[in-house]
């Protein structure tokens, strides 16, 4: 049974496709054979995440609209073996994207034997974001530790719940997992962020990870590498901990209290 | 009645038609349209195209002439279809029927305002079921006097979304978020976090109550009295069990707040 997991948030630059290339590249890591597609049409991001931006050929509007084939179109992953991203269009806008078109594409990935296909949701509530939640199994709602961030998580959970195809025909609501992302223990103990108690308790949806906030995803971004793969890092641990969650296992929470710097750390400095 | 050969192209048979009855003490158009906007807020088709009787009983003394295209147009935007008067100053019924309502004084309603849909309702009550042969798209009443019973939202009511408890009392068991917005015409009972705007007795029932386990609303208001919360929340009720009533205060109707002891 293929599953159908949508990355989306309301909000723009919470980390929504860092979560996508990490997610995807962790299902892919235990040995299911995962695509991850870009929904974000007109201002494509995934394909330079995940470091395939020179092997763009064809796109996920080629595909929709019959220009090419959907095993043309998808991209193997440079690290994974299981891996396939499909990019989105970066000269075309979100109207391109419909609902048939969308769900022919899924439909093919399914018969192709993808264990999980991965929706990289655009920001907004329109018809990008719309269409990359209709047929979305499972949805990861991710979400910066501010208000306004909540709210738009919030907002995007009350569409996921009208607007998806599980929905619409009546079947069991779409099952949500909460990532609070960017996540910094010490500003929290200041007081200046939410904890993500708090981001729970306001959106009333389980928790299955927390990403700390880490210039180590900034650099995973700029050499095309999803940031599980930096080994050694607390992101990439954290997402690796997030992939296991999502497959049922047990783990406990990590990198959400703050340990003040010991001596050692801070006569030699470092992170 | 309706005993005509079926070859007529046009035949008149008799309906009864559930309506609202708006009770205008205003008629100027902008201070109704900004009356309406504080009571619906962002809810612009709250009335969904009902048929409404305009009833002008309780109006002071119209300043001058009634705009009535202005008015009809007003009430449209609304959603709500005017399509008859009663109780207009004899002197206004021929500009009234000008504009193409139909007047309903006297007798065509007066036997018929019995049946009422709330219990205790003192600002808007009475949907008559009438005698109305005048064109009015007649949207889909419910029934007179079939309770819609109790709506019942299992799961969180999410920012942007909108309930309506049409008839009835409104039971979340799962909360609500900032920015949602729950109305019922009857009570609000919410299990949970009540946070957005809650809106009780819509259709004017004073005797309504929103009842939370978790009070911290944007809004609450019961048969169209308000209360904001700009100064914040009592601290005795704050986060915790509330309950919301309207009460006489002398001065005026007014919304009381009250820690509720659950156990």
């Amino acid at each position: 049974m293929t599953r159908v997991v949508v990355v989306t948030s309301g909000k723009g630059g919470v980390g929504k496709t860092t979560t996508s290339a990490a997610f995807a590249s962790g299902l892919a890591l235990r040995g299911y054979k995962t695509a991850v597609i870009d929904f974000d049409v007109g201002l494509r991001n995934l394909d330079l995440i995940m470091g395939c931006e020179r092997r763009v050929v064809y796109d996920f509007v080629n595909v929709i609209n019959g220009e090419a084939k959907l095993t043309q179109a998808l991209i193997k992953d440079k690290n994974c073996e299981n891996l396939f991203v499909l990019p989105a269009s970066q000269t075309r806008d979100k109207d391109a994207l419909t609902e048939e078109g969308v769900e022919k594409v899924i439909k093919e990935l399914e018969h192709l034997g993808y264990d999980y296909i991965v929706c990289d949701s655009p920001a907004g509530i329109e018809r990008g974001a719309v269409m990359a939640l209709t047929f979305a199994d499972e949805a990861i709602i991710t979400t910066n530790p501010e208000v306004s961030s909540v709210r738009d998580s919030d907002r995007i959970l009350g569409i996921l719940q009208s607007k998806s195809r599980r929905s619409a025909e009546g079947r069991e609501p779409v099952k949500e997992h909460l990532l609070v992302t960017r996540y910094s223990p010490k500003r929290v103990e200041d007081g200046e962020m939410l904890s993500y108690k708090d981001v729970q308790e306001l959106l009333r949806v389980p928790l299955i990870g927390v990403i700390p906030e880490s210039e180590s995803v900034l650099h995973a971004s700029n050499q095309g590498t999803p940031a599980i793969h930096l080994k050694g890092t607390d992101v990439s641990e954290a997402y690796v901990d997030v992939v296991a969650r999502f497959l049922g296992e047990e783990r406990p929470l990590r990198f959400v209290n703050y340990e003040r710097p010991g001596l050692m750390k801070r006569l030699f400095g470092g992170k | 009645m309706s005993a005509t050969p079926p070859t007529r192209p046009i035949e008149f048979r008799d309906a009864s038609l559930g309506a609202t009855v708006a009770v205008l003490r205003e008629t100027r158009p902008p201070l109704l349209a900004d009356a309406l906007h504080k009571m619906l807020g962002g809810m612009p088709d709250f009335f969904s195209g009902e048929a409404a009787i305009l009833d002008f009983s309780e109006i002071g003394d119209p300043a001058g002439p009634i705009d009535w295209a202005g008015l009809l147009s007003l009430l449209r935007r609304f959603q709500l279809q005017p399509i008859g008067v009663r109780n207009l100053r004899a002197d206004l019924t021929a500009d009234a029927r000008r504009a193409g309502l139909a007047l309903l004084d006297g007798a065509s309603l007066g036997a018929t305002t019995a049946p009422t849909r709330e219990a205790a309702a003192p600002p808007q009550p009475a949907p008559p079921p009438k005698p109305e042969p005048a064109p009015a798209p007649s949207p889909p009443t419910p029934p007179e006097n079939i309770s819609a019973g109790t709506m019942i939202i299992d799961r969180p009511v999410r920012s942007g979304q909108q309930i309506y408890a049409r008839g009835g009392d409104l039971v979340l068991l799962a909360g609500m978020s900032n920015g949602a917005e729950i109305i019922a015409d009857g009570s609000i009972h919410c299990y949970g976090p009540l946070r957005g705007r809650a809106l009780a007795g819509a259709q004017g029932n004073a005797a309504a109550r929103i009842i939370s386990t978790n009070f911290g609303p944007e809004i609450v208001s019961i048969a169209g009295v308000y209360k904001t919360f700009e100064q914040g929340i009592a601290a005795n009720v704050a986060g915790k069990p509330a309950t919301v009533r309207l009460t006489d205060g002398g001065t005026g109707h007014k919304l009381t707040i009250d820690p509720l002891q659950l156990d």
